[in-house]
């Protein structure tokens, strides 16, 4: 009777054992398996015991039996080798059960620790893992589950989803029950949940467990995949930018061109116009497909810088001769300064003119006309550093929106209307100034009141005696 | 056809003066604006025959005007001509909505642009006849 009931409650333990906490069931399945071999050897001994037993009653008999004293040796004999082959059989049987226990017991120390294995592998998943069993009551959940859905999980535990999950997640319940219901295998839906930072993305997949063609369990698992669409996102929108961009100029080229060769330029000044125009327009077609390659180059290491000792208030004044024109069709004041300090830097020449275009021009472009952007350069002989600041009366960024301004792609979208680009420019900057140069990019800004871009590059000085930053 | 005026609006100021160069060769006379704010205030002032805009312009872009073309009603009944590098953004749908006529693709020929002009002019006046 006791050996069944062992049986009975250790095969519970097994069949109980499924998703989530499987692992635990399971233990005690065998930990019941074991209590059942030692009540077997218990009853084998006992057995044993009653065996011996009778064999020496049997010699008592025997002996009692012979009143003149005349025993029969030969049988005391045979006794005593029944006797000694049943206690042989009796310590192998310990023996045996010994080694099963010490088996069982090395099995059971080896599932503990798997078991804490895997809870430190779930626990430790960035994503969010949930199990439910057949009622959706929860049975495990990850902290970044418990994160997600804001609830406790072991105080959650046992308790129906629904019930424990904080207000708002109403769809994700939805979804386990809906998939528990229509034992379906797997489900995969994205779904959004609000979050303090703003609403997340996640990649969600909920699975049926079966056991006996029955559900006994939901098993969830939401992959955070808001990053991965803000750059897919910002991928679409920058082969929106950047065809627009390319086929801004095209379009002046094509219909110039076709002016032309339609005899539509009356007389030779106006030729002279149109070639003029199509030339610049196609070194602006160049120029943006520089920036796009040169992006690509640094990122992928493969640019060639050539460094030189050069004059930052020197290319400053070049790339302010460039960018006038610009800012004259705007009418906006561009100020330099006008002492001039000792600012050499080791740099490329050619990378560093395109950061103070691209941040000459980028201030000009979001000023509204009759502004100013100033230009000026400052030597923190301290730090050993040149600092070059770009300050405008522009639209200014919110802030939320500051710290993006110098990623790829990214483009202010209050001031998308303020003028087009492709949110290559300052990444560029960023690029040239940091990952070429080793010198630092910043930005300060204030919406109605203009921004500051600049950059800070070690000075040649100490770069070439090795003392910089 | 000769006379009609035309409205052209678009931050390019090349294509603005291509466009209007090869107008005024044709006998139009051509006003233009480089944003779509100053495009509607010119709209409404100088009542153009039609107007050729560009799509994204800064402060109002070109499907803001239109919408705002057809909200007003000196102005709703002017045919329009979008002149954009993002066709690929404007659906047949969004053109009906939007009552555009036609939807042209940047780069564009400036011949097809003055035959979709003098096309749209001459089938609103067999419309107006009629």
């Amino acid at each position: 009777m006791v050996m069944a009931s062992l049986c009975i409650a250790a095969l519970t333990g097994l069949f109980h054992s499924g998703i989530g906490v499987g692992w635990r069931n399971h233990l005690v399945a065998w930990r019941l398996i074991a209590c059942c071999i030692g009540a077997v050897g218990v009853i084998f001994l006992g057995l044993a015991y009653h065996r011996l037993a009778g064999t020496v009653a049997s010699i008592a008999r025997q002996l009692s039996g012979d009143p003149a004293g005349l025993m029969d040796l030969q049988a005391i004999e045979r006794a005593a080798q029944a006797v000694q082959t049943r206690l042989r059989e009796g310590q192998e049987a310990l023996r045996t059960l010994e080694t099963e226990l010490t088996d069982l017991r090395i099995r059971s120390q080896l599932a503990d620790r798997q078991k804490q294995h895997t809870e430190a592998i779930i626990y430790s998943l960035r994503d969010a893992v949930v199990v439910v069993d057949e009622a959706d009551r929860l049975l495990m959940a990850n902290a970044a589950a418990a994160r997600l859905f804001g609830f406790d999980p072991e105080q959650a535990r046992h308790r129906p989803l629904a019930e424990s999950i904080n207000p708002g997640h109403e769809d994700f319940v939805q979804l386990i029950q809906s998939s528990r219901q229509s034992a379906t295998e797997a489900t995969r839906r994205e779904m959004q949940f609000a979050r303090p930072e703003g609403p997340h993305t996640f990649d969600t997949i909920v699975s049926c467990v079966f056991e006996r063609n029955q559900v006994s369990g939901v098993v969830a698992v939401l992959h955070d995949i808001t990053r991965e669409k803000e750059v897919s996102q910002m991928k679409n929108d920058f082969v929106s930018h950047v065809s627009h961009e390319l086929k801004t100029p095209l379009a002046s080229i094509t219909a110039y061109s076709e002016m032309l060769a339609d005899g539509e330029a009356d007389d030779e000044q106006t030729r002279k116009e149109f070639y003029e125009i199509i030339q610049t327009q196609a070194q602006r077609l160049n120029r943006l497909i520089e920036d796009i390659l040169n992006v690509s180059r640094i990122e992928s290491g493969l640019i060639k810088v050539q460094k030189e000792p050069v004059s930052l208030t020197i290319l400053i004044e070049q790339q302010m001769q460039m960018i006038r024109g610009f800012a004259e069709e705007k009418k906006i004041t561009v100020v330099g300064q006008n002492p001039i300090v000792y600012d050499q830097v080791l740099a490329d020449k050619d990378m560093i003119s395109q950061v103070i275009v691209n941040l000459l021009s980028n201030a000009v472009k979001y000023t509204p006309p009759g502004g100013t952007v100033r230009i000026k350069t400052e030597v923190n002989e301290t730090e050993e550093v040149v600092r070059v600041t770009v300050t405008d009366t522009g639209v200014g960024i919110p802030a939320d929106e500051v710290a993006h301004v110098f990623d790829k792609f990214y483009r202010v979208r209050a001031n998308n209307k303020q003028a087009s680009g492709t949110g290559l420019g300052l990444n560029l900057v960023k690029q040239i100034v940091e990952k070429v140069h080793d010198g630092r990019v910043f930005v300060t800004s204030e919406v109605g009141v203009g921004s500051t871009f600049g950059f800070e590059l070690p000075l040649a000085a100490a770069e070439l005696a090795g003392t910089a930053r | 056809m000769t006379g009609k005026k035309v409205l052209i609006a678009d931050d390019e100021i090349h294509i603005i003066h291509v466009v209007a160069i090869k107008l005024r060769n044709n006998g139009y006379e051509v006003i233009a604006a480089n944003n779509g704010a100053e495009a509607y205030e010119l709209a409404c002032s100088e009542h153009p025959d039609i107007v050729v805009t560009d799509y994204q312009m800064p402060f109002v872009t070109g499907i803001e005007l239109i919408e705002k073309l057809r909200k007003n009603e000196a102005t709703m009944h002017i045919p329009t001509i979008l002149l954009t590098a993002r066709s690929f953004a404007i659906t047949q749908e969004m053109q009906d909505s939007l009552g555009v006529q036609e939807c042209l693709s940047k780069p564009f020929s400036p011949k097809e642009l003055l035959k979709t002009i003098e096309d749209i002019l001459y089938q609103r006046a067999v419309a107006v006849k009629n």
